[in-house]
């Protein structure tokens, strides 16, 4: 997994309005389309483990050769994956 | 045009196969062309993509699994050990796994995952693709003669390429849209830089070596194919549908080489009546396969007197097909 970004000093006076400016400007414009996004980007990342390594679900894929060499990259992933693929639907699904 | 002229025509051509059912000679072919070409001065590496491979029986020298083994000047064979070939592959992914997170092993889930797909059975012919890829890539022999797997494996070894192909397309293509919302996240947030997709690039080292390989299977110019056939009717009509099928992986079909003719001199001796049989049988189906591959036939072998196992039958084979 990648190190969580740094986070930016808080800069004072007038310097520091322009920064908390921004960050609500965000908030506003770009939150939406950024949590959207990455849900999506998410969602995409679910469903290359589900075509890549099938197999740790009952899935066959084909070929199990070169998935093996993506393995590493996906092992934080997979258990967040499983409880997506196995967990059952409901209502809640559509609320949240 | 003989097999000779086959050669001496396409100087460029770098791979040659030798494919046909089981036990027509494949290998005895691969050994013959491979020593008549190592005599002519080209350094040429014969190996084997069978697990149940012969070159140890018929150069009568234990070369399995021992990398590219020295035959004679000029020549060398290679029989893969798939196995260890899996093991060691193995070994190279838990490592990653353990060197990327700092475990001390490897999480249960995972390493029952490793076995499982392992013990598929396309795992086999999977690592011994991969490692024909290799072999080939080094590029340090003038010639390659694969001694392949009877008819209907050699089709999945083929046809392999191709749906590694279509299948690491998809998934790259999948792995390239996920980078765009990657990268529009970070334009939206105005972060510089996003961090560089290590799959994205493990991908197209993969696609990378599967073209390597599929280019070499279709290439018309480097490489050439050659059915080994004896005049026998299922033969005859099995290697036409097999070569139909070739030709729909577009694998350049150099010829055919007609195995285990009756000496002709037997005809106008007095033989038993099986043998007598056997040559009018024999004839017959010569006939057919003059008739349906006519031009193509690039080559007529004799059944020799012993089977061909050690050098200096080898060599005596490789003078009846090569003159």
């Amino acid at each position: 997994m990648p190190d969580p970004k740094p986070k930016k000093e808080k800069r004072g006076g007038f310097l520091g309005f322009v920064d908390n400016l921004q960050e609500i400007m965000y908030g506003m414009a770009a939150h939406d389309m950024s949590r959207y996004a990455i849900r999506t980007r998410a969602s995409m990342e679910h469903l290359f483990i589900l075509i890549t390594m099938g197999d740790l679900i009952g899935v066959p894929i084909l070929p199990p050769y070169y998935s093996l060499r993506l393995l590493p990259y996906v092992v934080p992933n997979i258990a967040t994956w499983k409880r997506r693929m196995l967990r059952e639907k409901d209502i809640s699904d559509a609320m949240f | 045009m003989s097999l000779k002229d086959v050669f001496l025509q396409n100087p460029n051509r770098r791979y040659i196969m030798f494919g046909g059912k089981g036990g027509l000679g494949k290998t005895t072919f691969s050994a013959a062309t491979a020593y008549w070409l190592a005599s002519q001065g080209h350094k040429v590496l014969v190996f084997s993509v069978d697990p149940q491979a012969s070159l140890t029986d018929i150069f009568q020298k234990d070369i399995f699994g021992k990398g590219a083994v020295p035959i004679m000047q000029n020549l060398w064979a290679q029989e893969i050990d798939a196995d260890s070939h899996i093991k060691n592959y193995q070994g190279e992914i838990r490592k990653k796994i353990l060197d990327m997170y700092g475990f001390d092993k490897v999480p249960d889930e995972i390493e029952d995952y490793i076995q499982a797909a392992s013990a598929e059975p396309a795992m086999e012919e999977s690592a011994i693709f991969d490692a024909v890829v290799d072999i080939v890539v080094k590029g340090d022999y003038d010639y390659y003669i694969y001694d392949l797997v009877p008819l209907g494996h050699a089709l999945y070894y083929l046809s392999m390429a191709k749906v590694y192909d279509e299948w690491i397309n998809k998934i790259t293509k999948l792995r390239e849209e996920m980078r765009e919302y990657e990268t529009m996240v970070s334009r939206i947030k105005r972060e510089k830089e996003t961090d560089e997709d290590k799959i994205l690039t493990e991908l197209q080292y993969i696609k990378g070596r599967i073209n390597a390989s599929s280019s070499i299977l279709t290439d018309k110019e480097k490489t050439a194919f050659f059915f080994v056939v004896v005049p026998e009717e299922m033969i005859i009509l099995d290697t036409q549908k097999a070569a139909e099928l070739f030709a729909k992986f577009d694998v350049p079909i150099a010829g055919y080489v007609v195995n285990r003719v009756l000496p002709d001199e037997l005809r106008h001796q007095e033989v038993p009546a099986y043998l007598k049989n056997r040559l009018a049988m024999q004839g017959g189906y010569l006939e057919k396969i003059k008739t349906t591959l006519g031009a193509q036939v690039r080559g007529y072998v004799p059944e020799m007197e012993r089977d061909v196992t050690g050098l200096a039958m080898i060599e005596k084979l490789a003078k009846i097909m090569y003159g």
